[in-house]
Formats: C-alpha cells, structure tokens, sequence
C-alpha cells in the first residue's frame, strides 16, 4: 500500500526564496491527485521533491511507512513521467522500456513479457523497434507512460505530460492516462497548470499559489465551495464574475449593493446564514462572485427572482450551444475590461442580443460567493469557523438565543451585555441544551450540524453524525470569546503552548569500565534549551534541524518550540514555572503557569501552588524557525 | 520616372560570385606550401636549403626510401604515436567525466572553480615550463616518454568548456528520468550521455591526438640531449638546425618526413570529419 504523507515540507532555495511553504498533505492510496496552479506557485517542486530530484528543505516525506527524504530517487518506488518525454534518443522505444527492468536485472523473458504487456496496454506494439524521433508526440508520450508503468511503481508521478501536445490529442490522452489509472489502481500524482485537465482527471485537487496550498479538495467541492478568491477566478471557464459591494442586513433581508454603479439587490437572510455578520452592517466592501452560470436571462427565471440587475450588453460570444454575453452592470462600462462591473453570462435561452441593448439579468444568490477584500478570503464558508451571537451575562450564566448556561467557575466575569463567538467545534453533543436539528452534512470527514435554537441559527462541527431530530448541545468554554464596549471579556485559552529554544551541542564525558579499567569516553549529546532548562534530543531530530538550518546556523538560529496544552505535564525536573491559578471547566481541570513573561497552561488533576516543573512530551511537540516561520518538526 | 532595381535572383548570385572568388584565393594560398612539400618530396635531384624550382625534372621516391633506413625517423614516429595516443586515452577520459561533473552536479564553489579553469587555461602553458622541468627532473622523469605524457595530460580537466557546453544541450529531464529508472550517476553517464555525445567525444578525441602530434616546445626541452626519445617535431627541426646536413640535399627527406607526419592527421580529419564539425557547433539533443 502506498500512501504519500507530506508534513510540514518546505523548499528554500540558498537564496532565501521560499518555492513551497508548509505543504501538508495525506494522499490514499489509488487516489488521482492533481497539483494545479499558475507557473511558479511551486506545484512542480513539490512533485520533484516527492520524486527525490530536489532536496526537501524541511519537513517529512513519507512513501507508505518509510520515510523517504533521504532516499535516491531509485530506491522510493515511484516513476515519473515528464512533459517532454524525456525518452532515451538512442534507444528504441523497447530499449527505452526495458531501461528500467534491465537495470534491476530482471530475466530476460520477464522484461520481454512485461515490455510487451505495456505496449499492449498503450496501443504501441507496432512502434517497439522504432526509435522515439521517427514517432508524433502522442505516440512519445505513450512510451514515457509505457515506460513508467512497466515497473509497477508505489506511485507514479507525471509533470505536465499532456502540455506539449495538440488540443485534440490532450482530450484523447486525457481519457487514457484516466483510463490507465483506473486499471493499474496505483497512486496518481499529477501536475498540471490546466485547470480543466485538473478537474476532469483529479480524485483531489491541490490548488497552489505562490508556494502556498490554496484548497485541497474534490473537483465538485472546489468548484462549489472554493475557499478564496484565487480558487475561485482559477476554477472554471469563464472565470467567476467579481463584483465589488457591501452588505446590509435589514431585518429578515439582506441588501446588496454593488460599488461604481447604482444596482442593488435584496435577498432573503436565510441564503446568507452562513456569513460573517461582521460583514453585513453595510460598510465592509466584499468581492461578491458569481459564475456566469448562476446568471440568467431567461424571461422566468427574470420574472421568478427578485436579485436582478439591469446589464448593458457590450458583446457576446456564440459557442453553438450557449452563448456568452459580456456586459456591464455600470451603464458606463464598456463590458470589455476586467473591472467589478463587468459581467459575463451563460445564456442558453436564445435570446437575440446586440450591443447596447439593455436586458435584465436574475442572479441566483444561493450560489453567491463572498470574500473579503483584503484577505480573499471566504466569508461565506462552508463550514462556518464561528457562530456570532448576542450574549447577556448575569449571576454567573451565560443567555444567548433565549438558552441560558451557567458559566464553569473559571471564566465567570462581571455582569454584561456583549457578543459571544463561540466556534463551532466549541458545541458540543452532550449538553443539556436542547436544539432542533435542520440538517446534517458530511464534509470533508467532519459533520456540520444545523441547528435551530430559539428560532436563530446554531453551527455545530462534530467529528461523529447526529440522526435524531432534537440533541442536547453543551459548549466547551475555554474555547469561547466574549466582547463588550468593545473589551474582550473572556478569552479562549490557547491550544498550543509555545515557548522559545535553542538547539545545542553538549559535550558529555563519562567514565566507562572497560575490562576492569576506567576509560573517559566523550560523546556529543544535542538538544534544546527551553527556559533554561536542557532536554535531549533523538539524533532522527537533530538531523531534520541540521537539514533545515544547516550546521553552521543550527545553533544560531531563534526556534519556538510548541506544544500542545494536553502534551505537556507537570513533573520532577523539567521548565522552571510557577503556578499561578487553576482553571477550573467542570470537566477539565487546567493550571496556569508563568514561565519568564508568558503563561503556559497545563491540563492537570491536581492543583498546585507556587513553583513547579514542567516537561514537554517530546514526542508530539513542533520545533519552529522563527525568522522564517519554517516548522522543522 | 524609372525605378531602378536589380531582381533579387541577381543580387544573390553575384554576392556568391564574390564569396567564391574570395575563397578559392584563400584556399591557393593555404594549398601552395602543403603541395610545394608533397611534390620536393618525390623529388630525384638533390634540393638546397630552398627550391629555386618548382616541378622535379626526376620523379623518385629515394627521399622516403632514405626517411625510412637512413634516419631515427621511424623511431620518432613511434614515439610520437605512442604518446599521442596514451595522451587521447588520459584526455578524453578526463575532460569527459570533469565537463559532466561541472554541467550536472551542483556543489560549493563549481562557478569560482569553472572561472579559475577558464583564466588559467588562459595562460600560454610554456609560462611554467621551467617549473615543470624541474619538477620532472626531481622525480626522473626527463628523457622520458612517460614525463611527456604526464606534461600533455596533466591540465586535461581545463579544456572542459566545449564538452560542458554540449552536455548542457542536453536535456537534464534524461538523467532524471534514467535515475528515477533506477540508474546511479555512473549508469547515467556510461548508458545514456555518452552514446548521445558521439559528436563531443570525437571532438575531443581529435584534439587530444592533434595537440602532442605536432607539439615542439614541452618536447624538445624535455627530451633535450637524447635523440632515441625524440617525437618527430622535435627530430625534424633537429635536422632543420644542421646546416651540414641540409646543404646535403636532406631538405627533401625532410619534405618526405613531412608528408609521412601529416598521414594520419589527414585520415582521421577525412574520416571524423562529419563529426568534427557537428561537434564543435553542438549537436542539438532533442529530448
């Protein structure tokens, strides 16, 4: 089984430039993943780096159990194909096949049976005497797969190998490298900067950006839910319509209105659930993206909506089954530049349309995409982050959607009137609030819980599917915000402990008895110090802070080490601290530390005073560069 | 009014005519002093120091019949063959593996080191010759083959520039794809460069031959004092020096030795030709 578990990779090159930053990836076995993105987002790298033609920089690469890093390309089971073939010139196209089998020398009837069950595979039997020049792409192309999957690789790696041929030939090739995956049932990984290729042949599909993972996610879910701006203007043909605009809410209603022209619209808040209200008192600019195929001019769907805008017609564009229209929501514009008033439209209705004329367009808001201007980031996810409630604070309860908890010891405050962010894996199934379940969808291995309490929305994310019609919801306090005037009341207790280091060396003598004779032997010893306290480390993780730092700045260079609240106990020796309060949660008990300046907290049992020892559990902590925010561990 | 042109067809037919004459004039004065010595070295009657006649009034071949029994010239020739060709062997081998090494492996300091390379080669070698003659009397290699072969060999790694050049062009996707086929560097170099540097190789080959072929300076002051080591450039102007031995009518044995010299250059040149200039324009690889 090949499974290809990518942690925390990084590519820096001498010079600083960092080409891929923490990438972080589980890949299945048989999965078809496809890495998509603009030419340098880094896309190429990371699948040279899984091959073992570039060096990782830092984090972890795993090929089934083994973890490959440091591993020849030929030893790590994977074969790749690349776009310019790079078939072996002097040799035929069986030579160039058997290359690989010969060199693993294999019996000779074995490659000739092998060699020829690839060829039959590819439709290429008749070429096997031919040399790679006397061949069309299509048919090199065949050979470079040919001679890939004729080893049986853990995974096969292919770097853009449909680019250099013609359109017609790449839809062909595109069914057959489908069709091949499906019959070796191996891992796919695939890299391409065409997005339609991406979507047609991915399983998964890892869209990149300057070195960044963008989304990971299914075709359909990218294409439905895309998580930023980037994603969204990158999937699909013709790009999202991007409009610029704010958000009013009014009651039951929301209303939108664009910038740069007078067009506004009203929807019903229910198809806005989801938003960040913070974005709805009508000041905050948002991108607002539609595709052009959530845009109609159909006489019905016109007549039956009530979000319609006036579009001037600038020019359109027949394609036989559809046509699309390009037009300007500002009667001003022109509809040919890219601006936020453009609008394109897929128009299946027929209409006859000329330049100038003006028609009415319906936009189905249930598939509006909101992101926020500065960040493009979604503010209208899929899995809501937080639930924004208004809160009322008295005698030690908490009331919001007419719900009244009483608030665990530890968090209780003075009497107010303020705003509850309460995240939506703060609410827990097992509480004795009972709420209405609207729905329950899985989405990405997690399940988010629609709930109606007090006739609002409630946002639930639970790791485990609820079939019953009411449930009883709890909420985690430590994980909830609550603001007045303008002042954070109470503040989330953070879930990772982070606490500066350094890597040292450690020169150890010990007197060792050899055949009855004290010898002094001298051994190095590496590890951290944290506090000032020294904790060794397993030569597997001074090596992984070598590679990421290199010798000379390993032991110069400002590192965080970060550990997470339920990994780090009290103990005998260890972090010098002092204990300042226990947080009490009704469930859970924590203690609150100082250490230097900052607090750590500790979950515990126990309650302790004064001053203490702390010890990390070094087998889950991250070990973190700080200049460059490079996770080494 | 009247335009007035010359038809294109016309224009470049007379640019050729012109780039014709100018050629066929150069090559007359290359060919004169090559065919002056083939045809004194069939000359019967004896020559002076120089010819103050073109055509022999006797054809004969005593000149070589003489190079070949009277002289240390056969000797000479062995001398210089073996040489050339440990010096071929040495030099190929090295510049090949040193031109792979600098266009596929990245290490510390490959720019500086490719830079120094390039500025020493600069240098006329004969700049150390006194230094490497007595470096080879230290360790008693003068009068010696072997110390020549040494000397032409030892700076081999800085003609690396052509061969890099070549294994640039060719696509770096083919070691990657050789090695992720399961081929160490060696396996890629051996399996997959080298057939398809065929062009490079006899480049350099040829070079290799050529240089220790017709080389005076090293050789003369290494072999200094013992004719039995003599390579034949060094034995030939040893004659050229003896003005007893020219006014003797040796000049047309020396015209013969000549010819004899210039053989095997002229067949490998006539055989690799093709080759030879692929080569030094770098046969474009495609991938």
């Amino acid at each position: 089984m090949a499974d290809v578990t990518l942690t925390h990779i990084y590519k820096v090159y001498p010079n600083g430039t960092k080409a891929v930053k923490d990438f972080n990836m589980q890949i299945q076995d048989k999965e078809f993943i496809v890495f998509v993105g603009p030419s340098g987002c880094g896309k190429s790298t990371t699948l040279r780096m899984i091959a073992g033609l570039e060096d990782i920089s830092a984090g972890e690469l795993k090929i089934g159990d083994l973890i490959v890093n440091d591993m020849e390309p030929k030893d790590r089971d994977i074969a790749m194909v690349f776009q310019n073939y790079a078939l072996y010139p002097h040799m035929t196209v069986y030579e160039n096949i058997a290359f690989g089998l010969r060199l693993r020398k294999l019996p000779k009837d074995e490659i000739h049976r092998k060699v020829v069950e690839a060829a039959n595979i590819l439709g290429i039997t008749e070429y096997l005497n031919k040399k790679p020049k006397e061949m069309s792409g299509g048919q090199r192309q065949r050979v470079a797969l040919g001679r890939a999957i004729v080893r049986e690789p853990k995974v096969m790696l292919l770097d853009e190998p449909l680019s250099n041929l013609d359109a017609k030939l790449r839809t062909q090739m595109r069914a057959e490298i489908g069709k091949l995956h499906s019959k070796l049932q191996t891992t796919f990984i695939y890299v391409t900067h065409d997005q339609v290729e991406a979507m047609t042949m991915g399983t998964r599909i890892v869209v990149m950006k300057d070195g960044l993972v963008q989304q990971i996610d299914t075709p359909k879910n990218l294409y439905n839910y895309p998580g930023n701006k980037f994603v969204a203007g990158f999937i699909g043909t013709p790009q999202m319509n991007f409009f610029e605009g704010t958000l009013l809410k009014k009651g039951d209603d929301v209303q939108i209105k664009f910038e740069y022209t007078d067009a506004e619209i009203t929807v019903p808040y229910s198809m806005l659930y989801k938003a960040k209200p913070s974005y709805l008192d009508g000041n905050s600019v948002v991108y607002i993206g539609l595709r052009p195929e959530d845009i109609s001019l159909a006489c019905d769907d016109v007549k039956n909506n009530k979000a319609v805008v006036k579009v001037v017609v600038s020019h359109k564009e027949d394609l036989g089954s559809e046509t699309l229209v390009y037009g300007d929501i500002n009667p001003n514009g022109d509809g040919y530049v890219e601006s936020s008033t453009r609008i394109i439209i897929k128009d299946n209705s027929g209409r006859e349309l000329k330049a100038g004329d003006v028609v009415e367009a319906a936009l189905n808001i249930n598939r509006v995409h909101l992101f926020d201007k500065k960040t493009e980031e979604s503010v209208l996810p899929r899995v809501p982050e937080y639930n924004y409630l208004d809160c009322e604070i008295s005698k030690g309860k908490i009331k919001f959607l007419g719900a009244e908890i009483r608030l665990p010891a530890s968090v209780n405050t003075e009497d107010l009137k303020g705003e509850l962010l309460l995240p939506t894996d703060a609410v827990t199934p097992d509480g004795d609030l009972q709420a209405e379940v609207v729905s329950c969808e899985e989405i990405n291995g997690v399940y988010l819980l629609s709930l109606t309490l007090g006739g609002k929305r409630l946002y639930a994310v639970l790791p485990e599917p609820v079939d019953a019609k009411t449930v009883g919801i709890g909420i985690d306090f430590k994980k909830i915000t609550v603001t007045a005037c303008g002042e954070n009341k109470i503040v989330p207790m953070p879930e990772v402990n982070a606490f500066p280091c350094k890597f040292v060396k450690k020169k150890i003598c010990e007197r060792v008895e050899v055949n009855g004779k004290t010898k002094k032997k001298k051994s190095v010893q590496f590890g951290l110090t944290v506090a000032g306290a020294f904790f060794g480390v397993a030569d597997e993780t001074a090596q992984k802070i070598f590679t990421a730092l290199g010798i000379k700045n390993a032991y110069a260079a400002n590192l965080r080490l970060e550990c997470g609240i339920d990994r780090i106990a009290v103990a005998e020796s260890g972090i010098a601290a002092e204990a300042v309060q226990t947080l009490d949660y009704g469930k859970e008990k924590y203690l609150k530390c100082k250490v230097g300046d900052s607090f750590i907290y500790v979950k515990t049992e126990a309650e302790y005073n004064g001053n203490i020892c702390l010890l990390p559990d070094f087998e889950h902590v991250g070990i973190v560069e700080i200049e460059r925010e490079i996770k080494i561990i | 009014m009247k335009m007035k042109y010359r038809s294109k067809k016309g224009a470049e037919r007379a640019s050729l005519v012109a780039i014709h004459a100018i050629l066929i004039i150069i090559s007359v004065i290359w060919l004169i002093p090559f065919l002056l010595m083939i045809i004194l070295s069939f000359r019967g009657e004896t020559v002076g120091t120089s010819a103050d006649y073109i055509f022999p009034k006797q054809w004969s071949f005593n000149n070589y019949i003489k190079l070949f029994t009277e002289t240390k010239f056969l000797r000479w020739y062995g001398n210089t063959l073996l040489v050339s060709v440990a010096v071929t062997i040495f030099q190929t081998i090295i510049i090949l593996a040193t031109s792979y090494a600098l266009s596929r492996l990245r290490f510390k300091m490959r720019k500086p080191l490719m830079n120094v390379m390039l500025v020493l080669g600069m240098f006329p070698g004969f700049l150390s010759m006194t230094a490497v003659y007595f470096v080879l009397k230290e360790i008693n290699l003068t009068q010696n083959l072997l110390g020549l072969i040494l000397v032409y060999s030892a700076s081999s790694a800085m003609q690396y520039y052509i061969c890099k050049g070549f294994f640039d062009t060719i696509s770096k996707s083919l070691d990657e794809a050789a090695r992720i086929d399961g081929a160490s560097r060696h396996t890629v170099f051996i399996k997959i460069i080298l057939p398809l540097a065929k062009p490079i190789i006899i480049y350099t080959v040829l070079s290799a031959f050529i240089a220790p072929w017709g080389e005076y300076m090293f050789s003369s002051f290494i072999m200094l004092g013992d004719p039995d080591q003599f390579t034949v450039a060094v034995g030939m102007k040893s004659w050229l020096d003896n003005s007893s031995l020219m006014s003797d009518g040796y000049f047309a044995v020396f015209c013969a030795a000549a010819v004899v010299v210039s053989i095997p250059i002229t067949a490998l040149f006539i055989w690799l030709q093709r080759y030879y200039v692929e080569g030094i324009t770098g046969g474009s690889v495609k991938g």
